[in-house]
């Protein structure tokens, strides 16, 4: 397994050949979501970066409306022959890369695919030219397990670095000083708290291509490198972008140095599903199969009155089962059908209103079914 | 020459709300079965509900999208195709898809048609003509998308395009906010968002170390009525509506005030008319925060961010039911959502037209009893008129 980071100076390149990483992305600021580098800069660095003998990877992970795509693919193309490899997320900008370069593709799948037949889809849609596939952090390791031992293609996971937590291409921080849009070379950055969390410190950060909003702790999984790479990760990237590179020196012994707190997300375990029955009222689950219709108003002594849902309608005699919104079950016998002129009636019809018989202990949004 | 006319799409939470959209005007409604959508606390459709869903609105010449736009894992693919094949088989329009393995899974156990979802923030043209090689026949663009540049898209890319016009807005680019996932341990992109950016947030500026309180996440909601000639000059095929939590009050009013103004249009060629101005008083009396036009002319600006507490205003308009039976025989019965009392003004939204008031002073229970306040989950019969119909929506101002 390799390992690759940014580069953003002359003096990280030296760092990344220490610590014998043979590759870096770069970032420039019109096409990478942090990307400091301008042209200058840029062309200095992948010079630098070939003497080196390192593999130039040219970061595009920005996503782009068409205005902005329109400008970029033309500014782009002055850089299509001075690094080896483009990196993109949107899929725009994948389908023009594949149309109008013929450089090696790195794909960022880090948002939504999550399952194989997906990345299994990005595989087959790229072909040849796809160099890797960067994959999603929250990937339990048992999923990536699974994922690394049937893609054929080379995959990179974050192993070290911010998770961001969400991006808007809207200004949020300026919005709330001046509202004076920030200046190109600008970045503002602010530490958030929310009232809802616990948790304290959310780095904010807006640049020119938005506003973005980063976990209070830190991603790492180093010490599941060896792990990874048995399962067949070629690439684990280490982001140190906003706390430097001499970190590289010793990953071993990292977390005793390293300024921010760690986590390991979903790593072990995915269980960001298991809340979702809570979220919901489990009655309204229970509409199926012989699903009569849904008691609407209760007069005690009186009556039930319900809209009928079944097809076949409802008759005088029909055995029922009303369940309570509470789950405990009534079996009833229809003695009486009235309508809402209350009238006494043999049958009513799907959709209409009628009034049954009051069964003591039943409550509005109890849900009726045919036995 | 006919002038090109968008649908007018609407949410259906449930088989009452499809109902209630497509009485009101809705060309195509879009709904969730009970798994792989994103609306997890919604009642949502159980499948012979989707079945009878599906019948009612092609009965009346609209049509049923239905949503699969989670990001799915492994586990969740399992029961996908069965889920998809019945969907071909009640004859659904189509599945709206955020993720090309759900889209790979439908193309080999369907013939549905697929639009991608906006939860895959495709925003240019060569995006779209990627999803188009996939097997898309239609895209739910991104909200940062300006119509022109969504007409741009069309005519390049040459696929459908739909794009919201009204309701809730995120505020990060649909599909790119996992804060739910790392804070509350619910998956966002699959149903459990926990609405994390309409909190307030304590902010301190790093290099002033100056700090504020703001909900600098929140977003205005969209409301697009006076950009519609606007998406018609660009030919956008769909226009969608947010929001299917959503009350029936707001299915039915969105449908309506839309699905008439476009009619207006078609018949004027303009929207300069009195309408107007009563067709915007009809959004305001739907629960809303303040409105905004968000992308659809200009990127959004400072004047997007709504940066208030959540709260109902004193001037909102509540439903308080909706008509269940009406004949000459039972009078007009009402199953009461929100108390009012006799005597209170109330309003029914017909399907068609001006909405008209309600007669109070005569209220009475099911048996005939007097009753001079209701309760919700209640009952209430009122005096007969001709121009009430089952599913009508009935509302009061300031109902408690």
């Amino acid at each position: 397994m390799k390992y690759i980071s940014y580069g953003t100076s002359k003096h990280d390149l030296g760092l990344l050949k220490e610590a014998n990483h043979d590759e870096v992305i770069f970032g420039h600021r019109d096409f990478s979501r942090f990307g400091k580098l301008d042209d200058e800069k840029l062309a200095e660095l992948l010079q630098e970066a070939q003497k080196l003998n390192m593999r130039t990877v040219f970061e595009w992970d920005i996503l782009m409306t068409e205005n902005v795509f329109s400008e970029l693919k033309e500014k782009i193309v002055p850089w299509l022959d001075q690094f080896d490899v483009l990196r993109v997320q949107d899929p725009g900008a994948l389908e023009w890369a594949l149309k109008n370069t013929n450089r090696p593709l790195q794909f960022i799948a880090e948002n939504a695919n999550r399952n194989l037949e997906a990345l299994q889809g990005w595989c087959d849609y790229i072909g040849e030219r796809l160099d890797r596939l960067v994959l999603s952090i929250e990937l339990s390791k048992t999923t990536l397990e699974e994922f690394l031992s049937k893609l054929k293609v080379p995959c990179e996971l974050l192993g070290l670095g911010r998770i961001l937590l969400f991006y808007t291409p809207r200004n949020l921080l300026s919005a709330l000083n001046n509202g004076d849009k920030i200046s190109y070379n600008e970045e503002i950055s602010a530490l958030g708290e929310s009232e809802e969390s616990p948790h304290k410190g959310f780095p904010i950060v807006e640049n020119k291509h938005g506003t973005f909003m980063f976990h209070i702790k830190e991603f790492c999984l180093l010490e599941y490198r060896d792990e990874l790479a048995k399962m067949g990760l070629s690439h684990m990237r280490i982001d140190l972008r906003w706390e430097g590179l001499h970190y590289l020196r010793d990953l071993d012994n990292l977390k005793e140095v390293y300024p921010q707190d760690l986590m390991r997300g979903f790593f072990l375990v995915n269980k960001t599903d298991v809340l979702f029955p809570k979220l919901k009222n489990s009655r309204l689950q229970k509409r199926e199969g012989n699903y009569l219709g849904e008691v609407i108003e209760v007069e005690k002594s009186k009556h039930l009155a319900l809209l009928v849902k079944h097809p076949q309608g409802i008759r005088p005699g029909m055995k029922v089962k009303i369940v309570h919104p509470k789950g405990e079950e009534f079996e009833v016998t229809i003695h009486w059908l009235k309508d809402a002129s209350l009238k006494e009636v043999d049958f009513m019809s799907q959709h209409r209103l009628a009034l049954i018989p009051y069964v003591g202990g039943v409550w509005v949004k109890s849900h009726l079914f045919i036995q | 020459m006919s002038i090109f006319m968008p649908e007018i799409l609407s949410p259906a939470g449930s088989l009452d709300k499809l109902k209630v959209a497509v009485l009101y005007g809705a060309n195509a409604v879009y709904v969730g079965g009970q798994k792989f959508g994103l609306r997890t606390a919604a009642e949502n459709f159980t499948t012979d509900e989707l079945k009878e869903g599906v019948a009612f609105a092609h009965e009346r010449g609209a049509k049923v999208y239905v949503v699969l736009n989670s990001f799915l894992h492994d586990k969740d693919l399992v029961e996908l195709p069965e889920f998809v094949e019945f969907l071909d088989s009640i004859k659904v329009d189509a599945v709206i898809v955020s993720d090309l393995g759900v889209i790979r899974t439908v193309r080999k156990h369907s013939s549905i048609d697929i639009h991608i979802s906006t939860q895959a923030s495709t925003l240019n043209v060569e995006a779209a003509k990627l999803w188009k090689n996939m097997g898309a026949t239609r895209i739910v663009l991104g909200r940062e998308v300006s119509i022109k540049e969504a007409g741009k898209i069309k005519r390049e890319a040459g696929i459908e395009i739909e794009m919201f016009i009204h309701g809730s807005m995120c505020m990060a680019y649909s599909g790119n906010c996992v804060i739910s996932n790392f804070t509350q341990g619910r998956d966002s992109n699959r149903g459990g968002c926990a609405h994390s950016c309409r909190f307030e947030y304590s902010l301190e500026d790093l290099d002033t170390k100056e700090k504020r309180k703001a909900y600098f996440m929140s977003s205005k909601d969209l409301e697009g009525l006076r950009v519609l000639p606007e998406f018609i000059k660009e030919e956008i095929d769909s226009l969608k509506i947010e929001g299917r939590m959503k009350s029936h009050l707001y299915a039915g009013t969105m449908s309506k005030v839309y699905s008439e103004a476009l009619n207006y249009y078609k018949e004027h060629g303009d929207l300069l008319s009195d309408k107007l101005l009563s067709w915007e008083e009809e959004l305001r009396k739907v629960s809303h925060r303040a409105y905004t036009e968000a992308s659809l002319v200009t990127p959004a600006g400072k004047d997007s961010i709504f940066n208030e507490r959540e709260n109902n205003p004193d001037n909102q308009w509540l439903m308080v039911g909706t008509v269940v039976e009406t004949s000459p025989e039972s009078g007009i019965i009402i199953e009461v959502r929100n108390a009012f009392n006799q005597g209170d003004y109330l309003e029914v939204i017909p399907f068609v037209g001006e909405a008209f008031t309600l007669n109070t002073l005569e209220m009475m229970d099911l048996n005939l009893n007097p009753v001079l306040r209701t309760k919700p989950s209640t009952l209430v019969r009122l005096p007969y008129r001709e121009n009430v119909s089952v599913h009508n929506l009935v509302r009061a101002r300031g109902a408690k």
